[in-house]
């Protein structure tokens, strides 16, 4: 310690200097690229799709996952209805900083696909038990050609609830099983004064109509969409549709109603029978004054539903940690017990078969008989709308429905010309795809 | 020579200097979007995509065969033709009542004017409550008169109607205030020779304070036709264009083209038809209505 010099020439000095602000530099950047140590913070975007407390069933599932999970922390973002969730994933594909995890309806699935937008988790989930005990109609709408691009983890059908005490009081003991014993039965509850409808026999619920209308036209076995094009304009397509009409002209459903609106006329006895969401059975059973009645959705040349609902999809474009972090966290939503769980908070359909063979669930189907339908139903539902474009198709869709109902034109012409604008949109994002 | 061009020269760059702020902004967002969207409408522009293809007219002929653009276009123009003229006449009535020297006008002035202040969204979401087919106040209204109750934001008939009265609630005290101004710069001698010739209170209002006021309901026309064809916000929040597109309106579609299906090119060429619409109309406003405005000692 004679020298009082620092050992440290002036070249030194600089080079040290400009290595310390590359250090800085890249450190700036490293929760993107987190290393095992640090904590990956993951976004996950989803919707409340259906009627119920469902966000605070999310955010407490999330906090649990948080609570027992050291090294991933995901952010939840509630993200208003399916297609705001979309659109909000979209914007911020377009500007490249896509949240790690989202919550899209199945049917979205090509749409993302066409943005280069979804981490293909085949080979992770085939080193899982994924293939094994997932229900393999509920896998199949996250896979396209074969490749899996997520977790189903809210899966639902349209089921046919009804209102045990009008049932009862208008002498009817049993939900009807086919389209005519629909129309019959619809017509039984129906009670008007004059012009006003105090009571309707059947409610679609509005704004999924078009998701109600697939699973109609399934019952006339007929799927109206492949991966490239779609058929509205079929034969089984516009039967369906004319057997509504028939129903409207028959005063014994309104023309138009709302997702939500729908749900409370049930709730409050305006209507006697409604179409909606299995999601929505927990908070009808707990809301509803009434018994609550669940069935199968009637047949006409067989049963036949839509899978709505979403998988849980990961991003493509994150690094491997966080890729691997989001799968952790999606693997975590859709395991055996948070299926479970989920299952009978809401009346989504749990997608493992392990749920479903566990006393939980068992002990909660023998409470709750209504619960196991849809599951039961499900064994006739496929994946609905899976076309590229679909919120643009799905619009073309509504609209001729809505115009039909409506009385403003008739049902093959509205059909036919849904299935030329949709078809045009569909090849022009598939001239775009190359 | 050179004297008065260089005085002129310096004017000029003064007059330039001046008006370089508010050009930078209206180019930067006003004409250099209208550009693009016209540059846009014939091509396929997809929102986060920076591929662009040349289309020609085909966005065009969508739009004209699109059931839903003119199903926007009629809902925008029955919205405009119903809430305009209506929110003008009561404005007109509470401006004339209120420029009379009655006691508390000022908190009668500032009662009408009140619904101007609150936030249009904040506003939807009061309404949304008070149209509640269950429990909302107007059904409970009705009902004590012994009207049926109607299902309002629920049902396809009723639903732009109720937005059209709520839109004329807010309305009406914006275009008060802006008459009321012009009412107090009406001579007060005409209505006193008018009072001694014998005129009755409604021939004044229509020979004597119309007119006079004519140059400012003529910008209240103008002004309504603007914000109504630019309705947006009330229809996001209390309808999102539902049920069944009945509240679908020209500016919601456009939004959802652009950001629902991300189809940059279609949304504006909607945007093209609906500025060329306005343009239409407003031209033939100015040149019926503008024509008979009557502006003082001209």
């Amino acid at each position: 310690m004679t020298s009082t010099k620092l050992p440290i020439s002036r070249r030194h000095f600089l080079q040290v200097g400009a290595g310390a602000i590359t250090a800085a530099g890249m450190l700036g950047t490293t929760p993107l690229f987190a290393s095992g140590t640090d904590v990956v913070k993951l976004q996950f975007m989803y919707p409340v799709g259906v009627s119920g407390d469902i966000n605070r069933i999310v955010t407490g599932m999330i906090n649990d996952f948080n609570a027992s999970h050291e090294k991933v922390q995901v952010e939840p973002i509630y993200a208003g209805s399916y297609d705001n969730t979309e659109q909000k994933v979209m914007t911020s594909l377009g500007v490249g900083e896509p949240p790690a995890t989202w919550l899209p309806i199945n049917s979205a699935l090509q749409t993302f696909l066409g943005m280069d937008a979804l981490a293909d988790v085949t080979a992770m989930a085939k080193a899982d038990d994924i293939y094994q005990d997932f229900l393999p109609g509920f896998l199949s709408i996250c896979e396209s050609e074969e490749k899996l691009y997520g977790l189903p983890f809210q899966c639902s059908t349209p089921v046919l609830y009804y209102n045990k005490d009008l049932f009862a009081k208008a002498g009817i003991n049993k939900a009807p099983d086919t389209w005519a014993e629909l129309m019959e039965t619809a017509k039984a509850l129906t009670i008007r004064n004059g012009a006003d409808v105090s009571q309707w026999g059947v409610t679609f619920g509005g704004g999924w109509h078009d998701w109600i209308f697939e699973s109609f036209v399934r019952q006339n076995a007929f799927v109206p969409w492949q991966k490239d094009k779609v058929m509205f304009d079929a034969p089984e397509a516009i039967d369906a549709l004319e057997f509504w009409v028939k129903m409207v002209k028959e005063g014994v459903m309104p023309s138009a109603s709302t997702w939500q609106g729908s749900a409370n006329d049930f709730m409050a006895g305006r209507t006697a029978m409604l179409y909606h969401s299995t999601g929505s059975l927990t908070n009808l059973r707990k809301s509803s004054p009434f018994e609550v009645g669940v069935a199968f959705m009637p047949k006409n040349k067989t049963y036949g539903a839509t899978i709505g609902g979403g998988p849980i999809l990961m991003a493509k474009n994150q690094p491997d940690t966080h890729l691997q972090a989001s799968w952790t966290f999606a693997r975590w939503m859709t395991n055996t017990q948070n299926q479970t769980h989920w299952c009978k908070e809401t009346g989504y359909i749990a997608a493992r078969k392990s749920s479903w063979e566990g006393e939980d669930l068992k002990a909660f189907v023998n409470e709750v008989p209504a619960a196991k339908v849809a599951l039961e139903q499900a064994a006739y539902a496929g994946a609905f709308l899976q076309v590229p474009g679909y919120h643009k198709v799905r619009e073309y869709l509504k609209s001729a429905l809505d115009r039909t109902l409506a009385g403003e034109i008739d049902p093959t012409s509205a059909l036919k010309d849904a299935t030329k604008q949709a078809n045009r949109e569909i090849e022009r994002l598939m001239r775009r795809r190359g | 020579m050179r004297f008065p061009s260089e005085k002129s020269t310096k004017e000029s760059l003064v007059a330039l200097a001046m008006l370089l702020p508010s050009l930078i902004f209206l180019t930067a967002f006003t004409y250099w979007p209208i550009l693009r969207s016209l540059y846009f409408s014939f091509h396929d522009v997809m929102l986060g995509s920076n591929k662009i293809y040349f289309l020609g007219w085909e966005n065009y002929e969508r739009v004209l065969t699109d059931a839903l653009f003119w199903k926007s276009f009629r809902n925008t123009a029955f919205y405009t033709l119903i809430t305009i003229p209506a929110a003008i006449i009561c404005a007109l009535l509470l401006a004339v009542a209120l420029d009379t020297k009655i006691r508390g006008v000022a908190l009668y002035r500032s009662a009408f004017f009140y619904p101007v202040m609150i936030p249009s969204v904040a506003a939807g979401m009061v309404w949304v409550f008070l149209y509640a087919p269950g429990y909302g106040p107007i059904n409970g209204m009705m009902d004590i008169l012994g009207l049926p109750k109607l299902e309002w934001l629920y049902s396809s008939e009723w639903a732009l109607p109720a937005i059209m009265i709520m839109s004329i609630w807010k309305y009406s005290g914006y275009f008060m205030l802006i008459l009321l101004a012009a009412l107090q710069l009406v001579p007060r001698d005409l209505y006193e020779a008018a009072k001694l010739d014998g005129v009755s209170t409604w021939h004044q209002l229509i020979h004597i304070t119309i007119p006079l006021i004519s140059p400012t309901i003529y910008f209240v026309v103008i002004i309504g036709i603007l914000h109504s064809y630019q309705i947006f916000d009330y229809v996001f929040v209390m309808t999102q264009g539902g049920p069944a597109d009945s509240t679908n309106v020209l500016t919601l579609y456009i939004y959802q083209n652009a950001f629902q299906y991300q189809d940059i090119g279609f949304a504006s060429t909607v945007a093209n038809m609906l500025l060329l619409f306005i343009g239409i109309l407003i031209a033939l406003i100015a040149a019926t209505l503008g024509r008979r405005v009557h502006y003082l000692g001209s």
